[in-house]
């Protein structure tokens, strides 16, 4: 044997030199070993918390959510409970002061013309409610009529001057179409005027009391044609421009400030769908106006 | 017959309402929001307030709390489309003396009205808890107030001061250099009679200070007393 050369000393040395090796080895095993087994506990607990974590994150997004839109409904409850009670008091109280008191002629004509606005309102929000309740599922509707597009857009600002008592030049209206353009969609013309009308009611509401809207009807390429309707009212948050179109949602601003429901932008957006078209909103920002565009396709030429 | 502020947003009803109203005799003026109504209340006296709830900016139920922590104890009657238990029960907690949900019948809003009049014309036609002193103006310290013109001059600025601030002065003054307690104003001066929170006292007074204190900061002429109320000194040392 080699080592058999080597005095016993030396032997001794090597042999405990070998041993505190093979102890470190064996230490160093041990104790990678072991701590791989606590490194894996430790993933494994990371895991678990991370697990726990996120669930009790997502658990308070949802719970979040859900209390929101609790409010939101809420509010929309207060909000129809106002406007179908509103002009059915009014309408109560002038009847029965027409009942009870002795009115003069001019009197009586003035508020027989209150009471007619109020029907209109009542059966404005009840036609709100009823066409929010329809949904927004895209389905396109290639059936309906022909609608001409900036006649139907004309008609509407024409109304809503008459019932926001609007002053001449308050709603400015633009047909940019060329001559040899498609004027006419295919739809539903009670669903269309609908959706124009809520776009304009917004940008005369939202301007209170310094009502500037401008309409306009153009066509772009591939055959859309466009109502575009921009006022200089409270604008919109860059952050709230895509939410505005859901259903109850109101910025927060506007909610102390202006009545609704919540409801007329969701259902632009569901006729716009319906319709094969789309709207979308621009603003930039808080005090700076809105800017909202209607697309719809062109009806096909017959 | 009385004045009545009708603080309603929809023009339709308060045109309505003032129709009726005035029809009645009464005198009648119309605001549409919260902060309207509470600057009139507090620039002049009406005998009634017909308060709506949802209005833009600061709503029904805030306004009366306001008007109520400011010690206006005018009677409200909220009128509402918010006829829920919950929301008759925060109206009267912000301080409605009544409530009536909308649609309402007009003969029932008449009768209330009539009825809150009443209750506040025997509570004014009540002998004042606290009579003026000697005359009815009083001099300290440079300063004069009158209590007829309701009206403070200091340093030659002449305030005028509500209709509340001069009988909680008179009240004040009348008993001067003795401690009076804030159970003892609330019962004597607004004539309430409940465990009413207190804090209105305090504002008040606070305001009186600006009046007939060089230094609002620093009273001397009203001064608190820890744990009991206020004191009135004329001359202090």
């Amino acid at each position: 044997m080699v080592l058999s050369g080597y005095p016993r000393s030396t032997l001794l040395i090597v042999a405990a030199g070998v041993v505190v090796v093979l102890a470190a080895v064996a230490m160093n095993v041990t104790w990678l070993v072991l701590h791989w087994r606590t490194g894996l506990l430790v993933i494994l607990g990371l895991i678990f918390t991370a697990l726990i974590i996120s669930g009790v994150v997502l658990n308070t997004l949802f719970l979040a959510r859900e209390i929101r839109r609790n409010e939101h409904q809420n509010a929309f409850l207060n909000a129809v409970t106002h406007e179908l009670k509103t002009p059915l008091a009014s309408i109560r109280l002038y009847l029965e002061t027409l009942q009870t008191r002795t009115v003069d002629e001019a009197r009586r004509r003035e508020f027989q013309d209150i009471m007619i606005a109020d029907c209109d309102r009542l059966l404005h929000t009840i036609d709100q409610v009823l066409r929010a309740g329809q949904g927004s599922a895209a389905r396109p509707r290639l059936k309906g009529v022909r609608v001409n597009l900036p006649e139907m857009v004309a008609d509407c600002l024409k109304l809503a001057q008459t019932r926001h008592h609007l002053p001449e030049g308050a709603l400015v209206f633009a047909n940019r179409l060329p001559e040899d353009a498609a004027r006419t969609v295919l739809g539903d013309a009670d669903e269309l005027r609908s959706a124009i009308g809520n776009l304009i009611d917004n940008a005369i509401k939202y301007s209170q009391p310094r009502v500037e809207v401008y309409v306009e009807v153009d066509a772009v390429e591939d055959d859309d044609l466009v109502v575009r309707v921009k006022d200089r009212g409270i604008g919109i948050p860059k952050a709230e421009l895509k939410r505005i179109f859901k259903r109850f949602y109101r910025i927060q601003e506007a909610v102390t400030r202006f009545k609704g429901m919540g409801l007329g932008l969701f259902i632009v957006n569901s006729v716009a769908r319906r319709h094969g078209g789309r709207v979308y909103a621009e603003s930039e920002g808080r005090g700076q106006g809105s800017t909202f565009t209607l697309l719809l396709p062109a009806a096909p030429p017959r | 017959m009385g004045r009545i502020l009708i603080v309603e947003d929809e023009s339709h009803l308060a045109e309505g309402l003032r129709f009726n109203l005035e029809a009645e005799g009464h005198e009648v003026k119309v605001v549409e929001t919260g902060e309207q109504a509470i600057e009139e209340v507090r620039r002049d006296g009406f005998h009634l307030m017909l308060l709506d709830v949802m209005l833009p900016g600061i709503d029904g139920f805030r306004a009366a709390a306001q008007l109520r922590s400011e010690g206006r104890f005018l009677p409200i009657l909220m009128l509402t489309a918010r006829g829920r238990p919950e929301d008759v029960l925060q109206g009267f907690e912000a301080g409605a003396d009544d409530y009536l949900p909308k649609p309402f019948e007009l003969k029932i809003l008449l009768a209330r009205v009539r009825s809150l009049l009443r209750r506040s014309q025997w509570q004014q036609a009540r002998p004042p808890a606290a009579g003026p002193p000697a005359g009815s103006r009083f001099e300290f310290a440079g300063k004069t107030i009158d209590f007829d013109r309701l009206e403070i001059t200091a340093g030659g600025k002449t305030m005028r001061l509500t209709t509340m601030e001069a009988n909680l002065l008179r009240y004040l003054v009348a008993r001067e250099g003795k401690v009076v307690s804030r159970k003892m104003i609330l019962d004597d001066v607004w004539d309430v009679h409940e465990d009413t929170d207190t804090r209105a006292i305090d504002n008040f007074i606070a305001r009186l200070r600006k009046y007939v204190e060089d230094e609002p900061s620093q009273p001397k002429h009203l001064q608190t007393v820890r744990g009991t109320g206020y004191r009135f000194v004329a001359n202090p040392k």
